[in-house]
């Protein structure tokens, strides 16, 4: 008890005000800047250099089976009805948890320790938040102080405004904005120059704001863009706020205007008429040296591009811009005219590391392709050589594909790129007989496939692998700046098969293609979440009358919806990216891949999560033995500390070493051997983070799906397994 | 009522638990109200998991046909939750359990969520 007693003043010592950091010894550190250094978590990835990285190692492989759930909270009271997709990283900071959760995107605070909830502020938004593209409560919020005692949380709101609210009592801070609040739809435009409208402009954003310094840096967001309505959505950019006024300091268009640089890759004025190209995921910033790197979607219209010939620069492509100026500094565009759904997807990685003998400061940024592209970031030069090789091309009518696109030498791509027979499931020769059967309905390729305009006697589609899923989707990877190496995390199987149609009867756009399966009811691609909004529908609105609204909404569906039913026509051809319930392509299914920066090579992998309970207890497959396989899934990403690398399964199981769960595992982060795991009682849904309070590490994880609500637990070690020395 | 639970006993998904009628009348509900999420083949999407294979599977096995009539009842379809019957809800879930391929039955799904609660959702044994 009085060891206790001993780490709750050292507690109170850190409460009162800085002390602790001294005492840590952090010479060098902005004073009063809290760090991963001292056991905070004070950024969506831990700092804003994208790491996911905290050095803390009270958490080892020793002692990770020992631990225990210290507290849990869920989500469910938050709105005005349960989620079941939870995808935030709550921050820390000083003992206090800051996170986002529920319908309506409420922000909470709790103590660290004990998770007990001390305030929640919510905006109510009414229509604004159910037009919005980005729903539920997004990935978190963000924090600033000016290291005298002013702290603040801020956050963008589900209808897009960007708030700032006093850390301690969760109130807005009225000298923030308009009453604490950034309109953030306001600049937001169409066409040559159209200000969307505030409520039913089509504007959001699911990442956190990243602040640096006295900056706060935001993106933008928009709906999905496999079947718009219009090619002239709005336009994506990226702005810097005042963090203490919320006055605004930059924009940068990532469609160039006429006389910006890049405007010359629109042919035919297409800048004009398109839009989205924007910046949805995490954005890091390399403080010293003052540069933002902001990662890019596509442009309107996911997998057409005919009514935007050109490289369209800044889709797809990492830009850096000056912290101060938003000037562009130097860009490199991964995918030239895209229409893969290849959007940059995740925080750039920064860290500073000798390669081949010369110190180097570097970005890398993880994609959906599973390329790691590696760039000197004060200059842009790739650290290796990336060649542009050529790529088949598009027989889409009006549709122009770049001739080459860029292809990293080193380090190796870190999961498969396409769809071969060659990786085809070979559990049993029937099974692999029936995937290439299968295959045949399909025009195949290698990586950069084009889409491929849809016929009911094939091909239904073109097969691509990690396009619009990844490789490595929104959670990104981490980076340890010991030693330069990046934690990856892929999907190996997520195949999307992308098909073009025309507008079918009752959906109106001036696209000449969506997407689309001819034979097959056309399916209306909205934003994640969509009608999950906490007000949806209006009150006094029925919920089939409410559900017509909006561009490309469902209740404008054609009725050839409803009509049809799912089995083909005798002349069309089957297809399918299943055989027997099974994934096309053999295991393994996902996998977390170590990819060391300075030699660059991958120095481990491995498949990540239990063998689902669909495959280990298939039949066609009885009696064979099946190596872990992983979980097929895009939503996991890695956390890094001292020793280990944690991530958990995106997938419950039933298996002999633990009844019905998922695990959040450890992993010995040199060696890629899982050394741990405790039972988390649905999938990971949101990215770990690690962080001390009172003397204990915790790791807090978001779990949701199936039957289960959304909750953040949190593990930490019983009295009895910690070290008996501090570590904070 | 107690009594005609303890007469149910505990079913699974392998034991005829839904009628093909059901599933007809169920399917044509699905196609209206969650085909554009789901997928005319229930693979889901971006937007939403899948109700067949090894994502159903997973969110499912060890759970029963009352969790998932609940989590529908509570949350689906997005846009207009609780507007759907319980009958309703039932007629779906055997629309689910055929495209899951689960053996038709005599009798249908029934829609009172203790009986729902006694049909456990398993993989074959």
């Amino acid at each position: 008890m009085s060891r206790l007693r001993t780490r709750s003043t050292l507690a109170a010592l850190a409460c009162a005000g800085g002390l602790v950091y001294l005492a840590a010894g952090m010479a060098g550190q902005t004073a009063g800047q809290p760090s991963t250094k001292n056991g905070d978590w004070p950024a969506y990835t831990g700092d804003v250099k994208g790491t996911r990285y905290s050095p803390l190692d009270q958490i080892t492989a020793a002692n990770f089976n020992k631990l225990e759930v210290a507290w849990r909270f869920k989500t469910d009271n938050l709105g005005t009805r349960p989620e079941f997709k939870l995808e935030g990283t709550p921050l820390v900071v000083k003992g206090i948890l800051y996170a986002t959760g529920g319908t309506r995107r409420s922000v909470f605070a709790l103590k660290a320790d004990t998770g007990e909830l001390l305030w929640v502020h919510a905006e109510f938004e009414g229509e604004r938040a159910v037009k919005a593209p980005r729903q539920l409560s997004g990935r978190g919020v963000s924090y600033w102080t000016d290291g005298r005692g002013d702290e603040r949380i801020l956050y963008v709101t589900t209808g897009y405004r960007l708030v700032a609210l006093n850390a301690r009592t969760g109130s807005l801070i009225p000298s923030f904005g308009k009453d604490g609040l950034v309109d953030l739809k306001v600049g937001m435009v169409t066409g040559a120059g159209q200000q969307i409208d505030l409520v039913n402009g089509e504007a959001g954003l699911h990442a956190t704001p990243t602040i640096v310094k006295d900056v706060a840096i935001v993106g933008s967001s928009f709906k999905e863009s496999m079947t718009v309505t219009t090619h002239n959505n709005t336009k994506g950019l990226v702005r810097a706020f005042d963090v203490k006024s919320g006055k605004l300091l930059w924009t940068f268009n990532t469609i160039p205007r006429p006389g910006e640089f890049g405007n010359d890759t629109w042919e035919n004025n297409s800048w004009k008429d398109n839009g989205n190209a924007g910046v949805w995921t995490q954005i890091s910033v390399d403080e010293e040296a003052g540069l933002v790197y902001l990662p890019v979607e596509d442009p309107t219209s996911d997998f057409y591009g005919g009514h935007r010939p050109g490289n369209n620069l800044f889709g797809d492509s990492l830009v850096c811009v000056d912290l101060k100026t938003g000037q562009r500094k130097w860009h490199y565009q991964i995918v030239h005219h895209p229409i893969w759904d290849y959007d940059l997807s995740s925080a750039p990685l920064l860290a500073d590391l000798t390669i081949d003998g010369r110190p180097r400061k570097i970005v890398a940024l993880p994609t959906k392709e599973t390329f790691l592209y590696v760039f000197d970031r004060i200059t842009g030069q790739p650290i290796w050589p990336i060649e542009e090789r050529p790529v088949p091309q598009s027989d889409v009518p009006g549709e122009k594909t770049s001739p080459t696109q860029p292809f990293p030498t080193k380090p190796p791509a870190y999961a498969r790129q396409a769809v071969t027979e060659k990786e085809l499931i070979d559990f049993t020769p029937e099974l692999r007989m029936q995937a290439l059967e299968q295959l045949k309905a399909y025009k195949n390729g290698p990586m950069f496939n084009p889409p491929a305009v849809s016929k009911a006697q094939g091909p239904l589609a073109a097969m691509t692998l990690g396009t619009a899923a990844g490789g490595t989707n929104w959670p990104g990877g981490s980076l340890d700046p010991e030693t330069g190496i990046a934690y990856l995390h892929a999907c190996n199987s997520c195949i999307t098969t992308i098909g073009l149609i025309e507008p079918p009867e009752g959906f109106s756009s001036d696209l000449r293609y969506v997407l689309g399966q001819a034979g097959q009811p056309f399916r209306v691609a909205e934003g994640p979440g969509f009608g999950s909004a906490a007000d949806f529908p209006l009150p006094g609105r029925g919920g089939e009358a409410a559900a017509g609204r909006g561009r490309g909404a469902r209740g404008q569906a054609p009725a050839a919806a409803a009509a049809s039913p799912a089995t083909p026509s005798p002349a069309a051809i089957r297809g399918g990216t299943t055989v027997q319930g099974l994934p096309l392509l053999r295991p393994p299914y996902a996998t977390i891949s170590a990819v060391s920066i300075p030699k660059g090579e991958i120095v481990w992998q491995v498949p990540h999560g239990d063998t689902p309970d669909a495959v280990r207890n298939h039949p066609a497959l009885k009696g064979l033995t099946i190596p872990k396989t992983g979980q097929p899934g895009y939503n996991i990403s890695t956390l890094v500390t001292k020793t280990l690398v944690v991530a958990g399964d995106g997938q419950v199981t039933t298996t002999d070493a633990h009844p019905r769960g998922a695990v959040l595992r450890a992993y010995d982060k040199a060696t890629g051997k899982e050394v741990g795991g405790v039972l988390i009682p649905a999938p990971q849904s949101g990215s770990p983070m690690t962080y001390m309070a009172n003397g204990k590490q915790f790791i807090v994880v978001a779990v949701s799906g199936g039957a289960y609500s959304g909750e953040y637990i949190a593990f930490a070690l019983p009295a009895e397994a910690r070290e008996p020395r501090v570590t904070n | 009522m107690v009594a005609a639970l303890q007469a149910q006993g505990t079913k699974t998904v392998w034991d005829g638990v839904y009628s093909d009628e059901q599933a007809t009348r169920g399917r044509a509900l699905y196609n209206t109200k969650c085909l554009s999420c789901h997928g005319p083949d229930l693979s889901g999407g971006e937007m939403a998991p899948p109700l067949i294979g090894i994502g159903f599977q997973s969110n499912w096995n060890g759970l029963s046909a009352g969790d998932l009539s609940e989590r529908i009842r509570v949350s689906m379809p997005l846009g207009a939750e609780g507007s759907l019957s319980r009958q309703q809800v039932s007629d779906m879930i055997a629309a689910i359990f055929a495209a899951g391929e689960y053996p038709v039955g005599a009798a249908e799904l029934p829609k009172e969520p203790d009986v729902l609660k006694t049909i456990q959702i398993t993989q074959k044994k």
